[in-house]
C-alpha cells in the first residue's frame, strides 16, 4: 500500500517557507558571498581573493588558535570535573535533585549578565579573586586588562558556564545504568574506586564521548562569553579573538562580508568534520 | 581501624568537592544580588563587601531612569513570546505531517532536516542579517523573530512524542470523520502536552537569553532586547559597579523564576532531546 498524501506538504508549508529562507538560502549564499568582494550593497566576484586574505591574515590565525586552546583546554576541563561531580553527587547524597538544581542554574541564565558579575569579580583593584588569593599569599594579576591573560580568564569562565550541562546529562546517564550492576558489585565486596573505573565509568562511555563532541563545537563558536567578558571587545588588543569574533568583526566593524563569510565557510567546515567524526565514534562507541 | 580512617578522609573530600563546586556556582548570583543593593562605595573597597549596610534600592529606580530598561523588557518578552507561540505552532504541524502521513519525498525532507541540524547557527546568522536587512526589516519586531519562527530542532523533539501516540488512534479518529486539522488539535495536542510545555519553556528562555541575532538586527535603542541593553549600560554606566550588578540581576531573575518553578520539566527536556541526538 503506497500512499501519497499530498495534503502532509500543506502542515509542512509554513515550516519549509521559513527553512528554504532562513537555513538553506543563507549556507549558499554565504559561499557565494565568500567568493565576492566589496560592501554589502554592492558586492561583486573577486575569486579567492579573501580566502588568500585570511589565510596570511594574523589577525585570523590568532583566533583560530584562541579558539582551539580554549576548546582543548576548557573542555576536557570542565568535563574531568563534571563527571567527578556528577559521580559524587550520585553516589553520596541523598537530595540529588537539590543539587542538580543548583548546578544547572548556569544554562538557563543569559551569558552577558553573569559576564558583568565575572568581570567584577576579576577586577584587578577590587575584584574578590584577587583578594582570595592575597589571603593564601598568591600572586594577584590583572585578569582582564593583562593581555596574556585574557584567554586564561575566558577559560575559567567558559568552565565554569559549561558545567551545568554536563552535569545534566551525566546525571541523566548514571540513573540509566542498570542497579544490578552495583547490587552484584556489593555483594563481591567492591570498593567505591572498584566501582567507579570498572562499572561507572565504561558504561558513561558514549554519554562522555557525546558531550565531548558537542562541547568542542561549541567552543569553536563561543562568542558572547568574550564579548561579556570584555565588554564587546576581544579582551585587550584582540587578545582574545575567537572564530566568531573574527566574522562578526570583519562583518559588522569592518565591513567586509566577504571576508567574513570566507571565515565563515572555514568554521563550517571544520563544524562539519567535527560533526562527522562524531557520528563514526558514536556509531563504533554504540556498537 | 586503618581502613575505616582512610574512609573518612574519603568521604570529607567528596564532600569538600561538591561543597566548593556548589559555592563557585552559586556565588556568582548571590553576589550580583548583594551587589546591586550596595553602594558605590561598597562595590569597590577592598576587603569586598559581601553583605550591603543599607540595601540601597534606588539603585534599581536609577537603573531605570538611566536606561529604558521598561522598554527593554517589553521588546524581550514579545519576541520571546511570539517566537515561542508560532515555533510551537509551525513545528506542530511539520512534526505531524513527519510521524502521521505517507508521502512521497518524505525521506528526502528528512535528510534535508537532519543535514541542516549540523549547521551551525553562527554560519548563517549573518546572511540572514543581509536578508532581513534587504527586505526592510531592520529594527522590526517581525525581524527580530522571522528567522526563528520554526525549529526544526523541536520539530525533532515533538517527533519523539508523537510517535509515541499509537498509529490506531489516527485511524481511530479518521474513522469518526475528524480532519487532520481537529485530529492535530483535539487529540496530538492535548496527549504530548508534556512535550509542548518543554518546547515552550526551552524556547521561550532561549528568546529571552538571545544576544547575537538582536545586536546585529538592531541599532535603534528602543528597539533592543534585554542582554543588549545591558551589554550597552555596562559600557555607558561605566564604573557604576552597582547599578550593572542591579540591571544583571534584572535581566536574570525572570528566567530563574521560570526555572525554578518549572526546574523538572527543563531539566529533563534537556537530558531528553540530549541523549536522543
Amino acid at each position: 500500500m503506497k500512499e501519497n498524501q499530498k495534503k502532509a506538504w500543506l502542515f509542512l508549508a509554513p515550516s519549509l517557507v521559513l527553512i528554504t529562507l532562513f537555513s538553506i538560502w543563507p549556507i549558499i549564499r554565504a559561499f557565494l558571498m565568500s567568493f565576492q568582494g566589496g560592501p554589502l550593497i554592492d558586492m561583486h566576484f573577486n575569486g579567492l581573493q579573501n580566502y588568500k586574505y585570511i589565510f596570511v591574515d594574523p589577525e585570523f590565525w590568532r583566533a583560530l588558535k584562541n579558539t582551539a586552546i580554549y576548546a582543548f583546554v576548557a573542555v576536557p576541563v570542565a568535563l574531568v570535573i563534571s563527571i567527578a561531580l556528577a559521580w559524587f553527587i550520585f553516589s553520596k547524597i541523598k537530595h540529588t535533585a537539590f543539587f542538580e538544581t543548583m548546578f544547572f542554574m548556569p544554562y538557563v541564565t543569559s551569558t552577558i549578565a553573569i559576564g558583568i558579575v565575572f568581570r567584577y569579580i576579576f577586577n584587578g583593584e577590587y575584584g574578590l579573586l584577587n583578594f582570595l588569593l592575597k589571603a593564601v599569599h598568591l600572586p594577584q594579576p590583572d585578569w582582564l586588562d593583562n593581555p596574556s591573560l585574557s584567554l586564561v580568564s575566558l577559560i575559567i569562565f567558559g568552565i565554569w558556564s559549561s558545567l551545568a550541562f554536563n552535569i545534566v546529562i551525566l546525571m541523566g546517564a548514571l540513573r540509566n545504568i542498570d542497579p544490578n550492576y552495583y547490587v552484584l558489585a556489593n555483594m563481591y565486596g567492591a570498593s567505591d574506586k572498584e566501582k567507579f573505573w570498572r562499572i561507572t565509568l565504561p558504561q558513561l562511555v558514549p554519554t562522555i564521548a557525546f558531550l565531548l563532541t558537542v562541547n568542542i563545537i561549541g567552543a569553536f563558536k563561543i562568542y558572547t562569553q568574550v564579548y561579556a567578558l570584555f565588554n564587546g571587545q576581544a579582551g585587550i588588543g584582540n587578545s582574545a579573538m575567537t572564530a566568531v569574533f573574527y566574522i562578526y568583526n570583519k562583518f559588522q566593524i569592518v565591513g567586509t562580508p566577504g571576508v567574513a563569510m570566507a571565515a565563515t565557510v572555514v568554521l563550517f567546515l571544520f563544524i562539519l568534520f567535527v560533526t562527522y567524526l562524531q557520528r563514526k565514534l558514536m556509531k563504533k562507541v554504540n556498537s | 581501624m586503618k581502613q575505616k580512617s582512610k574512609f573518612r578522609w574519603g568521604m570529607i573530600f567528596v564532600y569538600l568537592f561538591i561543597a566548593i563546586f556548589a559555592i563557585v556556582t552559586v556565588f556568582p548570583f548571590i553576589y550580583m544580588i548583594l551587589g546591586g543593593l550596595m553602594s558605590y562605595q561598597e562595590t569597590t573597597t577592598i576587603p569586598p563587601t559581601i553583605i550591603p549596610k543599607n540595601w540601597n534600592w534606588s539603585n534599581y529606580q536609577k537603573v531605570f531612569q538611566q536606561a529604558p530598561f521598561a522598554r527593554y523588557f517589553l521588546n524581550t518578552f514579545i519576541t520571546a513570546s511570539v517566537t515561542t507561540v508560532v515555533t510551537l505552532f509551525t513545528s506542530v504541524l511539520g512534526a505531524f505531517a513527519m510521524t502521521s502521513l505517507k508521502f512521497k519525498g518524505k525521506g528526502f525532507v528528512q535528510l534535508v532536516f537532519l543535514s541542516l541540524l549540523m549547521v551551525p547557527g553562527e554560519a548563517i546568522i549573518f546572511t540572514n542579517y543581509n536578508t532581513i536587512a534587504q527586505l526592510g526589516l531592520l529594527n522590526t519586531y517581525l525581524g527580530l523573530v522571522l528567522p526563528f519562527l520554526t525549529s526544526i530542532f523541536y520539530m525533532y523533539y515533538l517527533q519523539s512524542y508523537f510517535t509515541a501516540i499509537s498509529p490506531t488512534i489516527y485511524k481511530a479518529s479518521k474513522i469518526d470523520g475528524a480532519s487532520d486539522w481537529e485530529y492535530v488539535w483535539k487529540i496530538l495536542v492535548p496527549m504530548s502536552k508534556g512535550g509542548l510545555v518543554t518546547v515552550a519553556l526551552l524556547s521561550f528562555i532561549s528568546g529571552w537569553n538571545s544576544f547575537l541575532w538582536p545586536l546585529l538586527v538592531t541599532n535603534e535603542d528602543s528597539m533592543r532586547l534585554l542582554n543588549n541593553g545591558l551589554s550597552s549600560f555596562a559600557n555607558d554606566a561605566g564604573a557604576q559597579t552597582q547599578l550593572q550588578l542591579a540591571a544583571a540581576t534584572l535581566t536574570v531573575l525572570p528566567v530563574l523564576i521560570i526555572y525554578f518553578i518549572f526546574r523538572k520539566q527543563i531539566i529533563n527536556g534537556v537530558v531528553r532531546n540530549d541523549l536522543k541526538a
